[in-house]
């Protein structure tokens, strides 16, 4: 091997550079349906800290209500609950890991935005979710508008609806912004923050496992949402296959598959499958 | 969307962050020195159990990865009554860890130091206190400067650590910018080519300090 000219390896380095910024890279015909299946696995981004959706049990295993959605979907791909590989990432990792291609598709605790379906494909929704304050119970604070003063502070996650909530329900509030839920709630709990604000059964799931300390403020911090499995926009094939998926886990065929895990993570029966049958 | 477009939408937003990354490199760069210097001082004056502290701590903090100090400080400090700020905390952190390799560095360039001037001071009838000042320390820090660069330079790196802790320095922007834009790619080069000026600027500045006091 003779030397290596530095300028050659500069050249190498911007050409990589080019390509993974170049639209044309990663243009594939074929539907990542098929690759799924061909492959004989599920990859899946998600995050590992928010209970109960999908977090790290006392065994260190990957565990939640998304977790096992993402395995019944494995199930009815491969007849295999556990042909799944679970990426991890943080909050901000969910986007790039599907731009990427890592992932096949997303679940975690994430919610449907409009702003968000710019970049990433939603199903439909496969739980609703809404946002809620959990605070200290040595703040207090009963109320959202109690909540509006400059003495106390909220732990937000780095997302933009999280600022323009602040924003909008308690502007006098100190703001603290994290990446992890897990941290916005050591944040609580060390009293770094006063309150945090969380997809609703995340804050009632903390506040159950510490009654003592934490209580959920009543109601939700704006409306009722959508929390749904997210992927790569473009590729319809699989898009549908996801969103039939959901579909028949929510309101048909699964429905009683996806009662079991409702059950398991929440304690209590999933909305009706459809509004018109009676329970 | 082009490279050059979303910088020039984006790329002011990254000014606060890199105030906070310089700044914070900065103190605790210089508080890292003074606190390596006192550990050296323990070290050479303090007797046995002194030098078997300082050993004590080099290895705890060598051995643990700085996030731990991180978050311990930040989220434990409360507890005990001392809601310090995060960046009191992170720059706390990147003290006491990156002190302790400094204090290493130090130590090897006093072993550079002839014992002859040791005797020396002492026949001069300099205190211990004074010896340290007047004679070692000036010259432990000239020798070890290009061993200083490097640690202020992994420091400096260190300091996107912090974004765990709240502190909206390089790294965290880069991540806020995500979440917000979606374009990953875009948000990190940035932040890779202000990583990139910033070290390479600390590199020449060390440099420059070096040829200063090299023919003294």
């Amino acid at each position: 091997m003779g030397k290596v000219d530095v300028r050659h390896v500069w050249a190498a380095v911007l050409l990589a550079t080019l390509v993974v910024m170049s639209p044309a890279a990663g243009a594939e015909e074929k539907s990542r349906l098929d690759v799924v299946l061909e492959r004989g696995k599920l990859i899946v981004v998600t995050l590992t800290t928010v209970p109960p959706f999908a977090f790290n049990d006392e065994k260190g295993q990957l565990v939640g209500f998304d977790i096992d959605i993402a395995r019944l979907l494995a199930q009815a791909l491969f007849k295999d609950p556990t042909k799944v590989e679970f990426v991890s990432v943080t909050a901000e990792g969910r986007w790039p890991a599907i731009e990427s291609g890592r992932a096949d598709m997303g679940v975690g605790g994430t919610t449907t935005y409009p702003d968000r379906a710019i970049r990433v494909a939603f199903t439909r929704p496969f739980i609703d979710s809404g946002i809620s304050i959990l605070v200290s119970k040595k703040s207090g604070i009963k109320t959202v508008a109690d909540l509006n003063q400059d003495k106390f502070t909220v732990a937000s996650l780095n997302n933009p609806q999280m600022a323009d909530r602040a924003k909008r329900f308690f502007p006098k509030a100190k703001a603290l912004t994290f990446d992890t839920p897990a941290a916005q709630f050591l944040a609580v709990r060390s009293g770094r923050a006063t309150a945090l604000q969380i997809d609703t059964p995340s804050a009632e799931y903390w506040a159950a496992q510490n009654k003592d300390e934490l209580e959920v403020l009543p109601g939700l911090l704006g409306a009722s949402q959508n929390n749904g499995v997210f992927m790569k926009p473009g590729d319809f094939k699989w898009w549908l296959w996801l969103d039939t998926a959901v579909a028949e886990l929510r309101t048909g065929s699964w429905y009683p598959q996806y009662a079991e895990i409702y059950q398991k993570w929440f304690g209590k029966n999933p909305p009706p499958q459809k509004f018109y049958l009676s329970q | 969307m082009s490279f050059a477009r979303w910088v020039s939408i984006y790329g002011s937003t990254y000014w606060t962050g890199l105030a906070w990354t310089a700044f914070i490199a900065l103190w605790a760069s210089f508080g890292a020195v003074v606190w390596g210097c006192v550990l050296l001082l323990i070290r050479l004056s303090a007797g046995r159990w002194g030098a078997r502290g300082v050993d004590a701590y080099v290895q705890l903090f060598r051995n643990t990865p700085v996030l731990l100090p991180i978050y311990l400080i930040y989220f434990a400090f409360p507890m005990i009554g001392l809601p310090w700020p995060a960046v009191v905390c992170g720059g706390l952190a990147l003290i006491l860890q990156n002190g302790a390799y400094i204090s290493e560095v130090l130590r090897g360039s006093v072993n550079a130091i002839d014992r002859v001037q040791f005797d020396a001071a002492r026949s001069l009838g300099l205190a211990p206190w004074g010896t340290f000042r007047k004679v070692v320390l000036p010259q432990v820090l000239v020798y070890s400067l290009p061993a200083l660069g490097n640690q202020v330079v992994l420091l400096l790196k260190d300091t996107s650590l912090l974004s765990a802790i709240s502190i909206t320095e390089l790294t965290m922007q880069a991540k806020l910018l995500t979440e917000q834009t979606g374009a990953a790619y875009e948000a990190f080069i940035v932040v890779a080519l202000l990583y990139l000026v910033l070290v390479s600027s600390t590199e020449v500045l060390f440099r420059v300090a070096h040829h200063a006091v090299r023919w003294r």
